[in-house]
């Protein structure tokens, strides 16, 4: 192949003719209209950082590894498949020919159907190029995915009978077109061609193999689906040998034999594929429920949910657990928060997560770095509940961070932790958007069967996460068995079908949709957010300003309580049930507590009265006043400790008793004690023995103890590490699109003078980063020298003529003539390329 | 969406009485709730996988019980809690055991990886034998309960569809003349003879014993009564000739006096539990008979031996009877496993209502202590506090101001320390009931009391069961066993029978303030709080104020 045909997908031609048929990939894209290179950049927004300066780099940066990789993982079952079918068939191939590749001789009206659509999609983001007679996949995509020995093709197909011959001896050629019955020839060009023509020929090929035996039949039945590769001995039995000897296996190594492609292509009756899948399977419905009953689910969830998070959040309010040195928190802690809030570990970290996701909890940054709420926290807990709802399940739908990989290990073997690093995940979000929007796409009140959800999204993307061996192990398919969890966990669905509020929140960005609603009229996300807490708030229960109180000294809130009435009912007495409502517990040490806050027996008979739909029962009065009665009658000083108390049998009493000696009391008058211990050990120890101290100030005050709230900083939200750039919007797709074509005009005027020819020996070449890239590459298809300018690190330049071997990733390696061994260069360093004079290498 | 019934995330449920559904709601959640407590405004139901299991058993599905769950809540039920319960109810009649023509008894499965992970539970294993089929496993017939309450223990309750045995039949009618079963009585007899075996619950003084009367009436079998003592013994006796057609010849009694074995045998736990060079020599009264139908009364009380006798007998029909399922011990889920899940249950102030016990005032007294005794107290050891604060002075003189307000009704004294009871009675002049009473005088004492002749009657703990003092109004509590919450009620239980001219019942707890009895008390009257009995707190010094 000479170089003239080698860059055409990159190089700009010397003349453009409009009507005639593209010769290279940016031909073919200088042929679509704007909104034809925009859908490209939308779908491979990776192309537009920074924005290519013309159409020919453009092109050549559509053709690179990475770039086509990244397509490709992108790309549907289906579209995989064609693209491989593409990639087996002779290059350029006609429509037909690629439809025979699909359907196989049969036939398949559904392939016919959906295969138009590939196609255009496949063109759309430029992996294949060309008219319809001849269809070109990119040549990066097709080294990526024609079957080598080193990299078998999904579609289990060999190489072709050309490849495979193209090391063997003449001779041994001449024996197998002999042995095949052809005329023949001492070309080895024209024995391969009537050898291929022979083996694509279905009628000479039936007659080849009925005289073939059972057993080499069975031999063939083997390799057909691939792999194509089966060891022999030095020896082979008969079927194989009879094999080898009409070319029907052909030899790769001295062990190895391969089927090729065409005898492999004959015997699955023309398919690349044993299985194409056209259509999408279509996610199965599990069970309906009504609407209502989905809402109402939903709603209970979601309340459930603030709970939670409040309740952890409350219970760090003086300081969260410590931040381990590595960042995260310690397997210990999320074992305490679990049992904590009566859930599992998995599910502490989901709650972990988002209340982290969404900034209300973050490190205090202190020099002991603890977790501690937010001051955001502080503000979400004063918004109305459906808000507060909103503010959690906004970050998540975006987030990054995957609470599910908690408690494995990451590459290196450690453990991850939660609120630790490496819970990046970048497919979570898109996962998240496609379960959710399936969902969607059910009748209202279904809830999905979740394999043919995870098959669906199998089918959608079904390179990435390939990787992982087992089905359903790969990370696509846990991230969206997470995604319905957690959606469940949140109350985005209700008995697994996605609820009223949950459909207006996805309004919202995902790699698709956000493009799509920028183009045709979709809705912000805080205004999808608002939409959805608007629908949600009534399902909420309504809070209640009352409660119920009863004889056996226990409250009942028979529904949310209002904040200020629920914090100091909280003080007062323990929570005992939690729920829609809640129940209270009275008990001395919880009267006592709320009299240790300031309050006094007169102030909490009030507060009750106030707040008790039912009469205080006797019981409960006589609690607060017995509690009361002795709250307070000892007092504790703090200078070294001392009891002090005006009814001195009391301290009679405590001398008495054995159980004060540790306390190491002594009488310093009648009604004042003084103690070794410091004033706290004294004070738990006169309440272990069943006394109610009060701590006394230095003047004398009864020092009243109260709850802090302890809060970091101000601190940001963690922000998602998306994958790849952010979709474009409008504006930069039509800045990016005009910029691209002023470049390209530049680039393709006719100009008056010719490009100056590399100059004479002494100066640099100098080429443009696009040119040199399609000549070094071009160099390394054709194994042919080239001559660089080359700057080194030091900032020193030189010339030097190398062979490029491979370009990849922005580096050459080469074989450089001037250093006489192989050498890497990175192409930004390299300052222009020119081809040699014939006679120079 | 404005039902009676609040779900909570813990598995309770609240049910707001006064809501205009409350009833049909409590219908709805009865079968499979435990009733847990039952005060003034809200009671609290509980799901147990017990329960559910139970309600499984009785025929109710899981479809069921989420569609009361959701039909009466107020708020959304959280969803898991809606798996878990289709998760634990589905764990029931995976395993089932039944009779198999040739091999006896087999525990047989529907899911072969249950049987695999319960045989190779090592407490399993002595109990089975030979592997019939991949699902069949043979049981030894005498392991019965024990593989029922191990599989319970083990979260995989089984299906038992052995069946019961007949047992001897024998002749018994009610003999329903000028009487008849209350409607209550005649739910819990239906209850209990349709799931088979069970427990009745019901508070003191319902007529409990007649629910025995009713099933045996249905099962019409020789029957085996086991009670708590030889008094409450003699009362059974006396009430089955009276309310049944069986006459005094039929009914034996099998106690630490006499050893009689008859078609309707009243033996007491004591005599069945007395042990003899480390076997039970009584137990074979067990077998001595084909008996039809075995009745334990009081079965909060079971002792620890009988349970393992129990677990033998789980071809009999079994029927508890109990005013106060509350077991200090905790062994209240052995009570369901081995007799039988609870068939009916009523709230007291239900029965309250309905006008078959009589309303009952609760007061507790708070006495102060002298500071004398306040030193005392702080002094004494930590096993003698209970008894020094419980039989302070100061009670002895509100208990004489309470008798004296209440002269010429029945009162009772209940105590629980000898030397206090006996100082009460010389100074109240009353006579004196304790352990060491014979039981014929006992008998004479309590016979006196329902006539009428004495009104005053001081007892120790003896009296707190099965004693049938229909005439007693006032009890005046003054010491007992540290915190137990069933004494308490049984001791209330005492005098709620219903009074012929239907007035108010007194019961008076006195308590001495700020010590451990003050600790106790509340605790003893925690489960009578749930009941909904509301106790009043009146001072000392009130009482005694001229």
């Amino acid at each position: 192949m000479g170089i003239g045909e080698l860059d055409r997908e990159a190089h700009v031609p010397e003349v453009t003719g409009a009507a005639t048929a593209p010769r290279t990939l940016a031909e073919a894209l200088r042929a679509r209209g704007d909104e034809g290179l925009a859908a490209l950049l939308r779908a491979r927004p990776d192309l537009l950082s920074p924005v290519p300066n013309d159409l020919t780099q453009l092109a050549t940066r559509a053709g690179t590894r990475g770039s086509v990789v990244r397509a490709l993982e992108r790309l549907d079952r289906f579209a995989l498949q064609t693209a491989e079918a593409l990639a087996v068939a002779q290059d350029p191939a006609p429509y037909p020919v690629l439809l025979g590749l699909l359907t196989g001789d049969e036939g398949d009206a559904e392939i016919e159907a959906a295969l138009p659509a590939a196609v255009e999609l496949l063109r759309e983001q430029a992996l294949v190029w060309g008219e319809d007679d001849r269809l070109r996949l990119v040549r990066t995509a097709r080294e990526l995915l024609a079957p080598s020995a080193q990299h078998p093709s999904p579609t289990g197909l060999g190489p072709t009978v050309a490849e495979a011959t193209s090391g063997m001896s003449p001779g041994r050629v001449q024996e197998i077109i002999a042995a095949a019955g052809l005329p023949t020839t001492h070309d080895p060009v024209s024995a391969v061609a009537a050898l291929t023509a022979l083996f694509t020929d279905r009628d000479r090929m039936g007659s080849l193999l009925d005289t073939a035996s059972p057993d080499a039949l069975s031999v063939l039945d083997r390799l057909v689906w691939g792999p194509p590769y089966g060891e022999v001995t030095a020896k082979p039995a008969a079927p194989v040998q009879w094999l080898r000897d009409h070319g029907l296996l052909l030899p790769v190594s001295p062990r190895t034999m391969v089927l090729p492609r065409e005898v492999a292509l004959h015997l699955r009756g023309g398919r690349a594929h044993r299985a194409p899948e056209p259509v999408a399977p279509v996610p199965g419905v599990l069970r309906e429920y009504r609407p209502q009953v989905v809402d109402s689910a939903a709603a209970g969830q979601a309340q459930l949910a603030l709970a939670t998070v409040e309740e952890l959040l409350k219970s760090w309010d003086r300081g969260g657990p410590q931040v381990l040195r590595a960042g995260g928190m310690s397997v210990r802690d999320l074992k305490r928060t679990a049992s904590a809030l009566d859930v599992s570990e998995e599910t502490a970290a989901f709650w972990l997560e988002l209340c982290y996701g969404a900034g209300l909890l973050a490190s205090d940054g202190e020099a002991d770095e603890r977790y501690a709420p937010t001051p955001a926290y502080d503000d979400w807990l004063d918004l109305p509940p459906a808000e507060r709802w909103a503010l959690l399940v906004t970050p998540w739908l975006t987030a990054t961070r995957t609470p599910g990989l908690v408690g494995g290990q990451d590459a290196k073997g450690r453990t991850l932790s939660v609120l630790g690093p490496d819970l990046d995940r970048s497919p979570a979000p898109e996962v998240r958007h496609r379960v959710l929007g399936l969902l969607a796409t059910l009748p209202p009140g279904s809830s999905a069967e979740p394999e043919s959800l995870f098959a669906r999204l199998r089918w959608e993307r079904p390179l990435r996460g390939a990787s992982a061996a087992e089905e359903g192990g790969d990370l696509r398919s846990r991230l969206a068995r997470w995604a319905l969890a957690e959606a469940e966990l949140l109350g985005l669905t209700g008995r697994g079908a996605l609820s009223g509020p949950a459909r207006a929140l996805l309004n919202l960005p995902l790699a698709e949709a956000a493009s799509a609603g920028a183009l045709g009229g979709g809705v912000e996300p805080s205004v999808a957010a608002g939409r959805a807490a608007t629908l949600l708030a009534p399902l909420l229960p309504e809070a209640v300003d009352h409660v119920l109180l009863q004889a056996d000294l226990t409250a009942v809130a028979p529904g949310p309580l209002r904040r200020p009435l629920a914090d100091a009912l909280a003080v007062l007495a323990d929570v005992e049930s939690k729920g829609g409502a809640t129940v209270y517990r009275f008990t001395p040490g919880s009267v006592r507590r709320a009299l240790d806050s300031g309050q006094t027996a007169t102030d909490l008979h009030a507060f009750l009265k106030a707040h008790a739909r039912t009469p205080v029962p006797q019981p409960l009065a006589y609690l607060i006043d017995d509690v009361a009665r002795r709250h307070g009658h000892l007092r504790v000083g703090a200078a070294s400790a001392y009891v002090r108390c005006d009814d001195d049998t009391v301290l009679d009493e405590i001398l008495a008793d054995r159980r004060s000696s540790s306390l190491g009391l002594r009488r310093l008058a009648p009604t004042v004690l003084a103690a070794q211990t410091d004033p706290s050990g004294l004070l738990d120890g006169l309440r272990s023995m069943g006394y109610a101290p009060a701590a006394e100030s230095t003047t004398g005050d009864v020092l009243i103890t109260r709850a802090d709230a302890y809060r970091t900083g101000a601190r940001t939200a963690p922000v998602p590490v998306p994958d790849g750039p952010p979709a474009p919007d409008t504006t930069l797709l039509g800045a990016a699109v005009r910029a691209i074509r002023a470049g390209d005009r530049a680039a393709t005027a006719v100009r008056k003078e010719p490009a100056a020819a590399p100059t004479a020996a002494g100066a640099l070449p100098r080429t443009s980063a696009a040119e040199t890239l399609a000549t070094v590459q071009a160099a390394a298809m054709t194994g042919s020298a080239v001559w660089i300018g080359y700057v080194n690190a030091e900032g020193g330049a030189s010339q030097r003529v190398i062979a490029p071997v491979r370009v990849e990733g922005g580096f050459v390696t080469a074989y450089d003539h001037t250093a006489d061994e192989v050498r890497t260069y990175p192409l930004h360093r390299i300052t222009g390329v020119a081809e040699l004079a014939d006679d120079q290498v | 969406m404005n039902g009676p019934l609040i779900v909570q995330s813990d598995k309770t449920l609240l049910l707001e009485v006064d809501h205009e559904l409350a009833d049909a709601c409590r219908r709805a959640i009865a079968p499979f709730a435990e009733l847990e407590r039952a005060p003034e405004h809200i009671h609290t139901y509980r799901l147990t996988p017990l329960g559910l299991w139970n309600a499984r058993a009785a025929g109710h599905d899981a479809e069921q019980v989420v569609d009361a769950l959701v039909e009466y809540s107020r708020y959304p039920v959280p969803h898991a809690l809606l798996v878990d319960i289709a998760e634990t109810m589905a764990r029931y009649g995976r395993l089932t055991l039944s009779k198999h023509p040739t091999h006896g008894l087999v525990l047989t499965s529907t899911d072969r990886p249950v049987l695999e992970e319960i045989l190779r539970s090592r407490k399993v294993q002595p109990l089975v034998g030979e592997r019939i089929d991949p699902d069949t496993v043979v049981v030894h017939p005498s392991e019965r309960g024990q593989i029922k309450q191990t599989l319970l223990k083990l979260g995989w309750p089984a299906e038992d569809l052995a069946g019961y045995v007949d047992g001897e039949a024998h002749r018994i009618d009610l003999a329903e003349d000028g009487w008849a079963l209350r409607p209550y009585q005649k739910q819990a007899v239906e209850g209990f003879w349709h799931g088979g075996s069970g427990v009745v619950v019901l508070p003191c003084g319902a007529g409990k014993t007649l629910v025995g009367a009713g099933a045996m009436a249905q099962a019409k079998a020789t029957t085996l009564i086991l009670v708590t003592n030889t008094v409450s013994a003699r009362q059974w006796k006396h009430e089955l000739v009276k309310r049944t057609s069986l006459t005094e010849d039929e009914i034996g009694e099998y106690s630490g006096t006499k050893k009689e074995i008859r078609p309707v045998t009243i033996a007491t736990y004591q005599v069945l539990t007395t042990k003899r060079k480390g076997i039970y020599p009584h137990l074979e009264l067990f077998d001595s008979r084909d008996w039809g139908l075995i009745v334990y009364d009081e079965v909060h009380l079971l002792p620890a031996p009988v349970f393992k006798f129990t677990a033998d007998l789980q071809a009999r029909r079994r029927l508890g009877l109990t005013a106060t399922l509350v077991r200090e011990d905790g062994r209240e889920s052995d009570v369901f496993s081995l007799i039988g899940p609870k068939r009916f249950d009523a709230p007291w102030k239900e029965i309250e209502a309905q006008g078959y016990i009589a309303p009952a005032d609760c007061v507790e007294v708070r006495v102060n202590l002298t500071d004398s005794e306040r030193l005392a107290y702080a002094t004494a050891e930590a096993e003698e506090k209970y008894r020094f604060c419980a039989t302070t002075a100061t009670k002895r003189k509100v208990t004489e101001a309470l008798v004296k307000k209440f002269e010429g009704q029945q009162i009772l004294v209940i105590g629980q320390y000898i030397d206090q009871l006996d100082e009460l009675g010389e100074h109240l002049d009353a006579p004196v009931i304790k352990g060491e009473t014979p039981n014929a005088q006992r008998e004479k004492l309590f016979d006196a009391f329902r006539t009428g002749e004495i009104s005053v009657l001081v007892v120790s703990k003896v009296a707190n069961f099965s004693i049938d003092l229909p005439e007693a109004t006032v009890a005046i509590q003054v010491s007992g066993t540290f915190g137990s919450r069933q004494e308490e009620a049984q001791r209330l239980g005492r005098v709620l029978r219903p009074k012929s001219d239907g007035h108010q019942a007194h019961f008076y707890s006195v308590v001495a303030r700020d010590t451990i009895d003050q600790d106790f008390a509340a605790h003893r009257q925690r489960f009578l709080a749930e009941q909904g009995y509301a106790y009043r707190i009146v001072d000392a010094d009130e009482l005694l104020a001229p």
